[in-house]
Parts: structure tokens; C-alpha cells; sequence
């Protein structure tokens, strides 16, 4: 009897060692490729089958900034991004007031014809983006890039915006109303407060998307509209490994940075339904 | 016309085929608590709506104070509205809620405050001024609703349901609240409900409303006591109705022959022979007698079919003269059980003519 309850504690044991081991392995499998950047990024003379680099530099983030012009890049992706989100943003304000408020025919296939850009492969509709641009002259220039990430930004800021409007009491505006404001004031006083946390979660979402876009950069960038997504693709082009692994490192730091803004101060999950009633 | 405050003239308002107001005129008084009771669907919460110009009427003309208000804007009208679901501002404090009409309106910081603290005293709600509606219990928060209504002494007091979100006892017990602060600042209200028990309590006068039109507009004891139709004494109240035909009129009694019984009432006026009626009773106006007790004008013999305890009184379902049942609710001290033969009295019966065919 003893022995049969040992046999099972020890059944036990073995299965969540190896839950244990299963887990942390596909940790180690999804993480390899973001550790291995991090390595390279620091090391010096890894070459061949060693394990570990055998010494550790911070020389290839000073090249990355000074030959791979990383302050110029990184200007321009936030320029752009800036530009995306204001866009995307107010797009997704007026569509998510229609699509969250009013009753109008054909809702459903306008809202699929929105997110279309993102259902259709990028390259193919990033070619299509590339061929109008040069027709109209925005390729290289902010606008332009901006332009083509707002095509994929948009849509989740409708997204969003629409389910914040939808969440937003008819009465509440009424109540507004009776009380003395005028359509101008009930806006800024009720309607504003109430969607902001919608606005933030929209923001967010649009300004990440803008921020790695890479097929649509790809076709309308030019000398002077370079992202650092498309910066660090290039350094591959050139064989610096190393160089490119620092850039790459770099362009994960702002992720990083919202990423924790998001975990401390708010759920994006939760600012898209905005200010709940009771 | 002076002492008039709301007029509705003709007032006419279609959703497609759908009349949802049809033709309605009615005058509100000032300082009069008027209740609009319908069931879901009459046309009241339209009515309100066209008052408060969230909706725009089809035809006819709304005047508040004397004034065609029929194409002011919502925000002009100088309303106060307390709303179903509360429709507090989220966002914002109980302080800043109450402070909204008056932040619109301008008025100084300390003026505000000053009057803030005054609507919410009114609604003994003093010390919840930072509190956020969420934090607040369901008749808190419909408190709140009220003194931001009030807070800068509208003409008017709409009042869309307000107890339909509370529990029962909590609504009987603002039920008077509400009366009472409406009649301390003798301010003019619309009060839109559907409970019939409400609108009894709280109403200086009531306007019964039926698929889009007035049935009846009058005060609580006119409408109890003296229901115009068939609709009204069935909405208010229990009722039960007979019918029957005139088969004499002698002087001012008439005798109506109903489900082979024979029954003198008093005669409707211009009363033929053979005109069908419709005999009204209310279930408290029907006397109970022992089946030994002395018969008379209008004593008939009846079978107890099912007699139900309610505390208080006793509820009797009786059959009595050729199929017909009566609902009757007595004291409860003196009881019958089920299938007892009684005898039935009726001391009053209200009868209209009814319309051959």
C-alpha cells in the first residue's frame, strides 16, 4: 500500500518535472532568437562554435549610432509615427462615431472594406500604396510614409473607437442636453472625458503598428524618410551582424518603454469599452 | 391661461404607420404634479420627449410658460430632467454632477457651490460631494439625478420612470421623497410611469393614456372612482366587468338583465330598451353575505370557487347567475371556504352603454 502511494507521489513528480521542462523549453525556443540578438550585440569575437562571446563591447551601439545615423533614424520613425497616430486617431474618432452611434445600412461590409489592408498579404497592397505615391510624389517624405501606415492604423483605431462610442449612454447626452449644453459644450464636457481612455488605447495601438511597420516602409521610404525598421534590414544587406544586432536592440528599448507605461498605468483591454456607467 | 404652464395643442407624432401621439392637447397647471400612466408603448414617454425636444413632433405646437417651445433647441429649454437609468455623468463627482447645469449657465465658482450644497441638503445627500456615481447605491445616485434637475430651478420638472431601477421598498420610499420636494418648491412636473400605484400617490391629476391618445385626464379619485371607459378601470385598480341589456327603465333606476339575473341600478342617461351595458365593479365593492342572510334588490346567490389568503383580506373567485365569475376581496374575519354557497350584494354598480355591434 505504502509502495503504491510512493509510486504514484513519484508518478507525479516526474509529470511536473516534465510539465516543468516542456515549458521552459519552448520559453528558451521562442526566446533563442531575441537572446542571441542580445548577445551578439555585446559581444566581441564570437565566432565558430563557442558558446558565449569571450568578451563583452559596447562598441557596436556606438557604431550602430554614429555610421548607422540611429539619432536621424529613430527622429524620423517617431516623426512618422507622430504624424500615423493624429491621422489614424482622428479617422477613428469620426468612423467609430458612425459605426458606434448610428444605425445606417451596409454597416458590416463598410466595416470589412476598413479592415481590408489588414486582411489582404501587405506586400501586395503595399505595392499598391508604393504605385499611387510615386504617381502623387509622397514617396520620401513624412506625409507619405505616414500615409501608408495610417492604411493599416486606422482600422484598429476604427476598431476600438467604434466599440467606445458604442459603450456610450444615449441618456447621459440627453441628460446633457436637458441640463443647458449646447452640442459644442456636451462634446467637450461629456462626450471628450468619456472616450478618452478609448482615444489613449487607440493612440497606443496605432502609434506600435506605425512603429514596426516594415512592408509599407519598405515601398515608400526614401533617403531621407528611413524607419528603423527598415535601417536595421538594410545593415543586414551590408554583413555587419554585430552593428545590426545593436540596432535591433535599440529599436526594442521605446517598445519596452510602452509596454511598461501599458502594464502600470492602464489596460488597453479595458480603456476600449471607456467610462462605464455604474 | 395664465395658470397654465405646459400646453400640449395637437400634438402629432408617427413612427411609419405607427401613431405614437395622436392628436394630444392637454394642459399641464403650474405648480401641478401631472402624471402621463399608460402601459408600455401609449405614447407617454413620446410625449415627454416631444417636451423635452429630443424628439420633434409631426404636427402641433408644445408651449412652456406661454412660450412655443416647438422649435427651441434641447439646451434652451431650461428643463429639469430625472432620468430611468439615472444618466449620471461618470466621470464626474456627485459635487461636479449637480454642478453641471450650473457650470453651463456660468455662474460663479462660489454661487455654484453654494447652491450645490443646497440641492443636495434638499436631497439629504450632504457629505457624498466627491463621491463618483459608481460609488453610489440606486437610490443615491437617483437622488443625485434629482438635485441636478432641480439645482437651477427649471420651470419645469420632467420625470422619465424614475423608480423603475429601484427595488420596491426603496420606491416607496422615495415616492414620497419625490413628492415632497416637488411640493416644497412648487415647481411644475411631468412624471412619466407606467405603476398605476405611483401614479395614485403621487399625482395631483392624471392623464391615462391608451395607443397614442388621452383616455382620461383627472385627479386620482376622479380616475378611481369614475373611470370614463372600459381601459381605465381596468388599468387602475382591479375590476370586474359584466355584460348585460337594459330590459325597463323605470324613472331614474333601470333594470339590466345580466347572465340571466336581474339587476336595478341607476339608469344611465337617454337609456333605451335593449341597450347593451357594461356593468363595472370593483372587487372590494361587492358584499359578502351568509347564504342565510335575507335577500333583496341586488342579493344574489353565488358559489365560492377559490378563496385565497392575502393576510388582510380574503380573495374570493365567485360564479353566480349563468357562467358568470366575479373576483371579490373581503375582510378577512369572516371567511368562506372553497365551493361555500354565499349570497352577493351589490351596493354600487357603475355601467357604461356600450356601442351595438
Amino acid at each position: 500500500m505504502r509502495l503504491a502511494r510512493a509510486y504514484g507521489r513519484a508518478m507525479w513528480d516526474a509529470r511536473l518535472i516534465l510539465a516543468y521542462t516542456l515549458l521552459l523549453s519552448l520559453t528558451l525556443f521562442i526566446l533563442a532568437p531575441f537572446l542571441m540578438i542580445a548577445l551578439r550585440s555585446v559581444g566581441k569575437g564570437w565566432f565558430g562554435r563557442l558558446w558565449l562571446p569571450p568578451q563583452l563591447t559596447l562598441d557596436w551601439y556606438r557604431w550602430a549610432v554614429e555610421v548607422g545615423n540611429i539619432p536621424e533614424v529613430m527622429k524620423n520613425t517617431l516623426i512618422i509615427g507622430v504624424i500615423a497616430v493624429a491621422v489614424s486617431t482622428a479617422i477613428g474618432i469620426f468612423a467609430g462615431w458612425a459605426f458606434g452611434r448610428r444605425q445606417m445600412p451596409g454597416k458590416e461590409v463598410l466595416m470589412a472594406i476598413i479592415l481590408l489592408p489588414r486582411m489582404i498579404p501587405p506586400i501586395t497592397y503595399a505595392l499598391g500604396v508604393a504605385k499611387i505615391f510615386y504617381t502623387l510624389e509622397l514617396v520620401d517624405t513624412y506625409l507619405g510614409v505616414a500615409l501608408a501606415h495610417v492604411s493599416v492604423c486606422a482600422p484598429y483605431a476604427i476598431l476600438v473607437l467604434s466599440a467606445t462610442f458604442e459603450g456610450l449612454d444615449e441618456r447621459v447626452l440627453e441628460a446633457a442636453g436637458v441640463c443647458g449644453a449646447n452640442t459644442v459644450k456636451r462634446f467637450f464636457y461629456v462626450v471628450l472625458p468619456l472616450i478618452m481612455p478609448g482615444i489613449l488605447a487607440s493612440m497606443i495601438f496605432s502609434f506600435t503598428h506605425s512603429y514596426n511597420e516594415f512592408t509599407l516602409t519598405l515601398l515608400t521610404y526614401g533617403p531621407h524618410t528611413v524607419t528603423l525598421p527598415v535601417r536595421t534590414y538594410l545593415a543586414v544587406g551590408d554583413g555587419y551582424w554585430e552593428i545590426t544586432s545593436a540596432m535591433a536592440m535599440l529599436m526594442v528599448v521605446p517598445s519596452l518603454l510602452i509596454l511598461a507605461v501599458i502594464q502600470r498605468r492602464a489596460k488597453p483591454e479595458k480603456l476600449v469599452g471607456g467610462f462605464k456607467g455604474v | 391661461m395664465t395658470d397654465v404652464m405646459i400646453e400640449f395643442r395637437d400634438v402629432c407624432k408617427r413612427y411609419g404607420t405607427l401613431v405614437a401621439n395622436d392628436h394630444l392637447s392637454l394642459a399641464i397647471r403650474k405648480g401641478e404634479l401631472m402624471t402621463l400612466l399608460g402601459p408600455s408603448g401609449c405614447g407617454k414617454t413620446t410625449a415627454l420627449r416631444c417636451l423635452t425636444g429630443y424628439i420633434r413632433p409631426d404636427e402641433g405646437r408644445i408651449f412652456i410658460d406661454g412660450q412655443d417651445i416647438t422649435d427651441v433647441p434641447t439646451h434652451q429649454r431650461e428643463l429639469g430632467m430625472v432620468f430611468q437609468n439615472f444618466a449620471l455623468f461618470p466621470h464626474m463627482t456627485v459635487q461636479d454632477n449637480v454642478g453641471f447645469p450650473l457650470m453651463i449657465r456660468s455662474l460663479s465658482t462660489t454661487e455654484r457651490a453654494e447652491r450645490v450644497a443646497q440641492a443636495l441638503r434638499l436631497v439629504r445627500l450632504e457629505g457624498y460631494e466627491s463621491h463618483y456615481p459608481r460609488q453610489l447605491s440606486g437610490g443615491q445616485q437617483q437622488r443625485v439625478g434629482l438635485a441636478r434637475a432641480l439645482v437651477y430651478r427649471p420651470k419645469v420638472l420632467l420625470l422619465d420612470e424614475p423608480l423603475s431601477n429601484l427595488d420596491a421598498k426603496l420606491r416607496e420610499e422615495m415616492r414620497f421623497e419625490i413628492k415632497e420636494v416637488v411640493t416644497r418648491l412648487e415647481i411644475t412636473a411631468v412624471y412619466v410611469t407606467h405603476d398605476q400605484a405611483e401614479a395614485l400617490a403621487l399625482s395631483d391629476r392624471v392623464a391615462i393614456m391608451n395607443r397614442g391618445r388621452l383616455e382620461q385626464v383627472g385627479t386620482p379619485e376622479e380616475i378611481y372612482e369614475h373611470p370614463r371607459s372600459r381601459f381605465v378601470a381596468e388599468f387602475i385598480g382591479l375590476s370586474n366587468f359584466l355584460e348585460g341589456h337594459v330590459q325597463a327603465v323605470d324613472g331614474d333606476i333601470m333594470v339590466v338583465s345580466v347572465g340571466g339575473l336581474q339587476m336595478r341600478i341607476p339608469a344611465l342617461p337617454n337609456a333605451g330598451q335593449g341597450q347593451r351595458v357594461l356593468l363595472f365593479l370593483r372587487p372590494n365593492e361587492v358584499e359578502l353575505l351568509r347564504p342565510d342572510d335575507p335577500g333583496g334588490a341586488n342579493v344574489f346567490d353565488a358559489q365560492v370557487e377559490k378563496a385565497t389568503y392575502l393576510g388582510d383580506t380574503m380573495d374570493y373567485r365567485l360564479t353566480f347567475g349563468q357562467d358568470m365569475t366575479l373576483r371579490v376581496q373581503s375582510d378577512a374575519q369572516r371567511r368562506f371556504g372553497q365551493g361555500a354557497p354565499v349570497r352577493i350584494r351589490f351596493p354600487r354598480v357603475r355601467c357604461w352603454a356600450m356601442t351595438s355591434g
